[in-house]
């Protein structure tokens, strides 16, 4: 699967990206020669046929794990293997943040249907699931860059992933918060809603259930009885439906990573597409198939875990 | 004297709703003894399972109740959940409807067992599963130490009820509350569940409040009783008092409405007309007057008290009718009937002996089987499972043929075969001598389906809620191709025949009650005029007095229209009561056959035996003293083929026979041998 759909997006790629145009325009303007001569060692010229650059470049891949250069002679490896990084910061911070606070959520307004806190609860979630990431992340920062002057020193970073000058594993440590805190929150804010709707009227459903009742006949508490029995059953959708957006969550972190000034996996893909740089745009999409494939691997990995009635068969 | 353990006072509890308030328990008073049984009784909706929420505590907290409710001389009405929460699965336990549904499929019976252990004392792991243990040997589960480790889905209804009930025994309670702990059971499984519960009592000499519908389960298990109508008690006595000197007209319908399996005579059932009233905005008046047949002026002015009526000599009874000091042993006032016996209408065939009328309905030897698949995505063929395994009957007209059997057995296989107008490979369906085999789409189908129509179990789900009633009646004449004024005459003709008001064709199905759309549904097989109706537990959703009602009904038409029925049903009393053949399905097969009396007087086969004698019988004094035969485990799975008998492993005669006789049952499957009329495949009967 994965294999067909980036050899896929290698063709596509060539249907609308030509490297030849990024040297439209140069002054002095380049020969043809001259940019056939620059292409060519890059695996980059259309004046070798489709076929015979996607057998290279596939050979590149398949046999040596090289995933080919940028037009200006990048290895592709490096940017993605450093991005990579980057970007799992942001993002599986995020998505576990707000899967938590959505269940938790979930279970909080559940446990209270139409009580003011359910309702309010309710009510938040739908403005945050409807505001603009964009808007989420600016707001942010006005209100980090408010406190920041309130309190004299910087205790937000607004840009960039990490300063460059910090030494120590625990300064580095407390760097990378400064600099994760704005953008994961910004994440979360429009992420959790989705997990807070799921869960509250999964449990619900549950919460009614007869072996909660039996339960609760036990001696368990209600809450006990919910936290225990009805949170369990109604977990296995949520934990699938939140592996599976993973992918997601990777490409909404493109535009916070570029408000926030953050070099990763969402930025390079704007950088790629702007620079025609095929083989950036195609080892992001094999990534994006990689990532599809570990979130449905997770999800049937938490579906197992809490689900035992698969396990026994 | 001793203190009750429970009592209590004026309890009342109501539901706030959208179209008011419901006042599901209006002021309900009694007191329990340690060691005793008090059986509720009632219609759905009477408010008995509201009862017993509220004393568990486990109503919603929107809930308002008022009263009092004191268990073991503390307070509980007031209490948080917190403080409840102490008390309830300790001293307080309880049994729920549904085993199906009652235990967390995601944790291991052992899990949840250990949590009712754990969750009131501490325990150390090993003791706790030492005694978890302990207890689902008890309740009569086969290997318990490997059980505790399974998951509710493995489990049959019958062993997750133990399990239910062995969570409730965990820290011998004082009380149990069982709310129609077996309805949803078969009648062997419900015997055991019904033996294990009174074991349960004994051992640890805890009260039992039982909650049912059923009279039989109430003469067999209570002390006293104390009969729901409408959110109140109506009438409250020991229990041989209770059914011979009944005071209340409710209670006398209630008892006149059921069926018997014990007795042969074929008198109609008294059904109790009407249904009960809402529960909103109740005015002040006797809430059964609308459906009472001895009903006065006095009886609208004011809401009786439940008073005792009792005396000296036969200790307390109370009722809640004004007339109730009318009212005399046997149902009777004035000498008449409280409830008069409806008109029995003279059957046209009833002197045709059976061989001078035509066969409607033929089979012979029908087999069916499924094929058993293992793997989600790679589905390997495992083995099969012999669903139906070559059963022959024949239906003449004017007659009802009965298959009856527990669950799985393959009764609503046997119909949907028919239905379905399956052609059998080394067998054949024949309806009104036509071979399902010689008709093959077109014409010929659909002048043969128009003689053989369904009615359905559940009068909620078969009708489609967005059409009204008269085009449901009037869809089966569609099919066929009726004219649109005619199929309306004809809608207006069978509403009237099924004891519907036709100027209400117009309605939706939700706007009837459930014994209205069972007629419904009888109505709509009715509009093509078939000579087969194939009833697939018909009453089994009804209430008794509603049942009673249709049953009454589904006689009558027969009478008049000279039908034929192939009814299926698990309940062998509205069986004796209506059919006039019948055959006793196990596992795919038929194991005893014949007509009704000969069946029902003389069972022969071992399991007929035991099947019969697992019903209680709505009578203190015979159902107390009455022999049993208690059938061990559970139905065999179909998928077995042993090649010998297949109930050899439930068999109790099986189990004094000498080993040689047991080895032909293990090595030969019995054949149904004997004459017309009654025939058993039993090798030793
Ligand atoms: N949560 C609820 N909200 C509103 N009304 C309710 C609720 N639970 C029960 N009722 C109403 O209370 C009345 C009594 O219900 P209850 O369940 O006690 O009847 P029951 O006698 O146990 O009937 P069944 O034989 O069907 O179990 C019914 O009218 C029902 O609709
Ligand atoms: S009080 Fe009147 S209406 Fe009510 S049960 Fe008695 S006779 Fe019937
Ligand atoms: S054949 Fe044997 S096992 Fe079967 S019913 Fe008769 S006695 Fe029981
Ligand atoms: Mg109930």
């Amino acid at each position: 699967m994965i294999v067909v759909a980036t050899n896929l997006t290698y063709f596509l790629a060539w249907g609308f990206l030509d490297p030849r145009n990024n040297y439209v325009g140069r002054r002095p303007p380049l020969s043809e020669d001259q940019v056939v001569q620059l292409l060519q060692p890059r695996n980059l010229s259309d004046t070798v046929s489709l076929l015979e650059r996607w057998w290279n470049w596939f050979s590149g891949v398949i046999f040596r794990w090289d995933w080919g250069v940028s037009p200006v002679g990048q290895s592709v490896n490096d940017q993605v293997a450093y991005r990579m990084w980057v970007s799992a910061e942001l993002v599986l911070g995020a998505t576990i943040l707000a899967t938590v606070l959505g269940i938790a959520l979930g279970v909080y307004t559940a446990s209270r249907q139409y009580k003011i806190a359910d309702r309010i609860g309710q009510a938040t979630s739908i403005i945050t699931m409807n505001i603009n990431i964009v808007v989420a992340a600016l707001g942010i920062v006005l209100l980090a860059i408010g406190f920041n002057n309130m309190v004299g020193t910087t205790v937000f970073f607004v840009t960039g992933s990490a300063s460059p000058d910090v030494t120590g594993f625990f300064p580095i440590i407390i760097d990378a918060l400064q600099h994760l805190i704005l953008p994961t929150v910004a994440l979360v804010i429009i992420g959790y809603a989705g997990t807070h709707f799921l869960q509250r009227s999964l449990l619900l459903d549950n919460i009614n259930a007869d072996y909660v009742r039996t339960a609760r006949a036990k001696g368990l508490t209600k809450g006990q009885a919910i936290r225990k029995h009805a949170l369990r059953t109604s977990l296995i959708p949520v934990a699938t439906q939140v592996a599976f957006t993973i992918p997601t969550v990777f490409m909404g972190a493109i535009l916070t990573e570029s408000i926030f000034g953050w070099n990763g996996m969402g930025r390079y893909f704007l950088e790629t597409i702007a620079k025609n740089d095929i083989h950036g745009t195609v080892a992001i999409a094999a990534f994006g198939a990689v990532l599809t494939a570990i979130g449905a691997l997770l999800a049937d990995i938490a579906v197992v875990v809490l689900d035992p009635r698969v396990r026994v068969s | 004297m001793t203190n009750p353990l429970l009592s209590v006072r004026d309890l009342k509890v109501s539901f706030p709703s959208e179209t008011g308030t419901v006042d599901a328990v209006r002021g309900i008073s009694f007191d329990l003894k340690a060691g005793r049984t008090l059986g509720i009784v009632g219609e759905s909706g009477s408010g008995k399972s509201v009862t017993s929420l509220a004393i568990m505590g486990l109503l919603d907290e929107n809930v308002r109740i008022s009263g009092s409710i004191t268990f073991d001389g503390q307070e509980l009405l007031g209490k948080s959940d917190k403080q409840l929460s102490a008390i309830r699965g300790n001293g307080l336990a309880m049994i729920f409807q549904d085993p199906l549904s009652s235990l967390t499929p995601v944790f291991s019976i052992g899990d949840q067992l250990i949590e009712a252990l754990t969750v009131h004392r501490k325990l150390s792991k090993r003791a706790a599963w030492a005694r978890a243990v302990e207890l689902l040997e008890t309740v009569g589960l086969p290997n318990p130490e490997r059980r505790m480790k399974s998951f509710p889905h493995e489990f049959s209804g019958g062993m997750r009820q133990r399990v239910v009930i062995a969570i409730a025994m965990a820290n011998k309670p004082k009380l149990i509350i069982a709310d129609e702990p077996t309805t949803a059971l078969d009648v062997t499984i419900q015997a055991q569940i019904l033996d294990l519960i009174a074991k349960a009592q004994s051992e640890t000499g805890a009260a039992v409040i039982m909650i049912t519908h059923d009279m039989g389960v109430v003469a067999k298990t209570a002390d006293d009783v104390l009969v729901m109508y409408a959110g109140r008690p109506v009438e409250k006595a020991p229990v041989h008092e209770l059914f011979h000197r009944t005071r209340m007209p409710y209670s006398i319908g209630l008892l006149g409405a059921i069926p018997r399996v014990d007795k042969a005579e074929k008198q109609p059932l008294v059904p109790v007309k009407g249904n009960p009233p809402l529960l909103i905005n109740l005015p002040d008046a006797c809430p059964f007057a609308s459906r009472c047949p001895i009903a006065i002026d006095a009886c609208h002015t004011r809401e009786p008290d439940l008073v005792d009526v009792g005396n000296e000599k036969m200790g307390e009874h109370h009722a809640a009718c004004i007339r109730s000091h009318e009212i005399t042993d046997g149902g009777l006032i004035d000498g008449r009937r409280v409830f008069p016996l409806p008109d029995v209408s003279e059957r046209a065939l009833a002197g045709v002996p059976r061989e001078d009328r035509p066969v409607t309905l033929e089979v012979r030897n029908m087999t069916k089987t499924f094929p058993l698949m293992k793997g989600a995505f790679l589905k390997r063929k495992l083995g099969e499972v012999h669903a139906i395994r070559g059963i022959s009957f024949d239906i003449r007209e004017g007659e009802t043929m009965a298959i009856v059997g527990e669950s799985g057995c393959g009764k609503t296989t046997t119909l949907l075969q028919i239905m379905d107008l399956v052609e059998q490979v080394d067998g054949d369906i024949l309806i009104g001598g036509t071979s399902v085999a010689d008709v093959r789409g077109g014409h010929a189908e659909r002048t043969l389906r128009r003689d053989i129509q369904i009615v359905f179990q559940d009068p909620m789900g078969a009708l489609d809620p967005r059409m009204t009633v008269a085009d449901i009646i009037a869809e089966p004449l569609r099919a066929i191709g009726t004219k649109k004024a005619e199929s309306e005459t004809r809608v207006d003709e069978l509403m009237d025949l099924v004891g519907l008001d036709p100027s209400h064709s117009n309605r939706f199905p939700s706007a009837f009650s459930g014994g209205q759309r069972q007629r419904i549904g009888i109505a709509r097989a009715l509009a093509t005029n078939p000579k087969v109706v194939v009833l697939d537990e018909p009453v089994s959703a009804l209430d008794v007095s509603i049942q009673a009602g249709v049953i009454n009904l589904l006689d009558e038409l027969k009478a008049k229209l000279g039908l034929s029925y192939l009814f299926v049903a698990h309940d062998l009393s509205v069986v004796r009561h209506i059919a006039d053949r019948v055959a006793v399905m196990y596992l795919g097969a038929f194991v005893e056959q014949g007509s009704v009396n000969e069946i029902f007087e003389d069972p022969q086969h071992p399991y007929t035996q035991a099947l019969l004698s697992a019903i209680p019988i709505p009578d203190p004094d015979i159902e107390r003293t009455r022999e049993r035969i208690v059938l061990t485990g559970d139905l065999a799975s179909a998928t077995d083929q042993s090649g010998g008998c297949s109930f050899a492993s439930r068999c109790q005669l099986f189990k004094v026979l000498p080993p040689e006789d047991q080895a032909r049952c293990l090595g030969e499957v019995p054949p149904l041998t004997g004459p017309e009329n009654h025939r058993n495949a039993c090798h030793f009967r």
